[in-house]
């Protein structure tokens, strides 16, 4: 093996990972590819393998998905970006303290989530959120409401549903946005959520009955008053 | 007065996790849960309110899943697409200010390599041209001079002198017309 260790990996991999602004991405998978290959041996001798080892095929299994994740909580496709690269750029680094006492999706979403979590605090995106052109908006995601029915009628309801729901989604605190997208984007079980945010099961099901509160209430709001 | 289901009762439902325990209320004994799914299916079967709710909920939440999903799907695609093409896209390529950049770029390249090329090569050139021609032509005047001198029929050293008297007989007579 060279002298190119897995710390120096790392700290290239972290000093990559700090070019948010200007929107370069870099492909982790090669990065991770390349690093397991020049350190296989490290790896092998210094510390027994864990799954994370193989970040490339990680990568490629989860990516997609942490993605989505990202997107739809920070409504942002740019930012959506640099921190799907940073969550396994973390990954990555702290791939030695992953204990596989959960699913490696679980453990990807905690660093997802932690990420978002640390995103959304700064004032920096407060204010890009609001001047950001490559920001969301909801009728970009209206046209991507499936369309069971021909009938010009239920495609507009669907797409104001969806809408509905959209908009509702953004009025939720960080915390209860975040347990209702991993319950009802991503589908995961309430003990997963429970992992992935440390939160008992009872609060997480609290957090999901206030969610949907404020969804209920504005649906309610509509269907009466659809004017 | 009509009972509906309760927010945490349709919450459940939409959830479609039952075996979690509501706050509040304790479930150890597995008939009581199934008794309450019970008198929640029955009560949405007979109520319409409830039901209809209870569908229109969950046809949000599952057109914002499918939604999100899809568009996260083509976002991710398009993305995926900028990371493995090294070259811009094509909306960019499209663009005239990127052709002038490239064209500009392109001349200033050229240029130095232009000036560098002239002020060496032109000396040398003449150098080398002048050391070319110079043999060749004293060649071809030297043979030129031979050929002359061989092809004449007297030779130069056998020509008749110039009389050197011709120009003083002219002056003389000059005189002597002055003199007359």
């Amino acid at each position: 093996m060279d002298s190119c260790s897995l710390a120096c990996i790392r700290s290239r991999l972290s000093k990559q990972s700090k070019k948010h602004a200007t929107g370069v991405w870099i492909n982790v998978q090669a990065m991770a590819s390349h690093a397991i290959t020049s350190d296989t041996h490290s790896v092998t001798q210094q510390s027994p393998a864990t799954p994370l080892d193989d970040m490339a095929s990680i990568v490629a299994t989860y990516e997609q998905r942490i993605f989505r994740f990202h997107l739809i909580s920070i409504r942002d496709r740019d930012v959506a970006q640099s921190l799907t690269q940073d969550t396994f750029v973390r990954a990555w680094g702290a791939r030695d303290t992953f204990r596989g006492d959960c699913s490696i999706l679980t453990w990807l979403m905690r660093i997802a989530l932690n990420l978002i979590r640390d995103h959304t605090r700064t004032d920096r995106f407060r204010f890009w959120k609001r001047v950001s052109e490559t920001a969301v908006d909801v009728s970009d995601i209206a046209s991507h409401v499936p369309h069971r029915d021909s009938s010009l009628e239920s495609r507009l309801i669907a797409s104001e549903q969806m809408t509905l729901v959209w908009e509702s989604v953004a009025q939720l605190s960080d915390r209860q946005r975040s347990i209702f997208l991993l319950r009802f984007l991503e589908e995961l079980e309430l003990s997963e959520i429970a992992s992935v945010t440390g939160l008992p099961i009872s609060t997480v099901k609290t957090h999901l009955y206030r969610a949907l509160a404020t969804i209920r209430a504005r649906h309610n709001a509509t269907h009466k008053d659809p004017l | 007065m009509t009972l509906h289901l309760s927010h945490e009762q349709l919450c459940d439902l939409i959830l479609a996790d039952l075996s979690l325990q509501p706050e509040g209320r304790s479930w150890n004994d597995p008939n009581d849960l199934k008794a309450e799914s019970n008198i929640v299916q029955e009560h949405l079967r007979a109520c319409l309110v409830c039901s209809a709710e209870l569908r229109s909920l969950r046809d949000s939440l599952s057109h914002f899943h499918d939604a999100s999903v899809s568009y996260a799907r083509q976002e991710f695609a398009q993305s995926y697409a900028q990371r493995s093409s090294i070259a811009p896209p094509h909306t960019f390529l499209s663009q005239p200010l990127y052709w002038a950049a490239a064209a500009v770029v392109f001349v200033a390249a050229l240029f130095p390599l232009s000036m560098h090329r002239q002020r060496p090569v032109s000396p040398a050139a003449s150098t080398v041209a002048s050391a070319v021609l110079r043999p060749t032509e004293s060649d071809e005047a030297l043979l030129a001079d031979i050929d002359q001198k061989v092809s004449a029929d007297v030779p130069s050293p056998m020509e008749p002198l110039a009389d050197p008297t011709a120009g003083a007989t002219s002056t003389t007579s000059t005189s002597d017309q002055r003199t007359n």
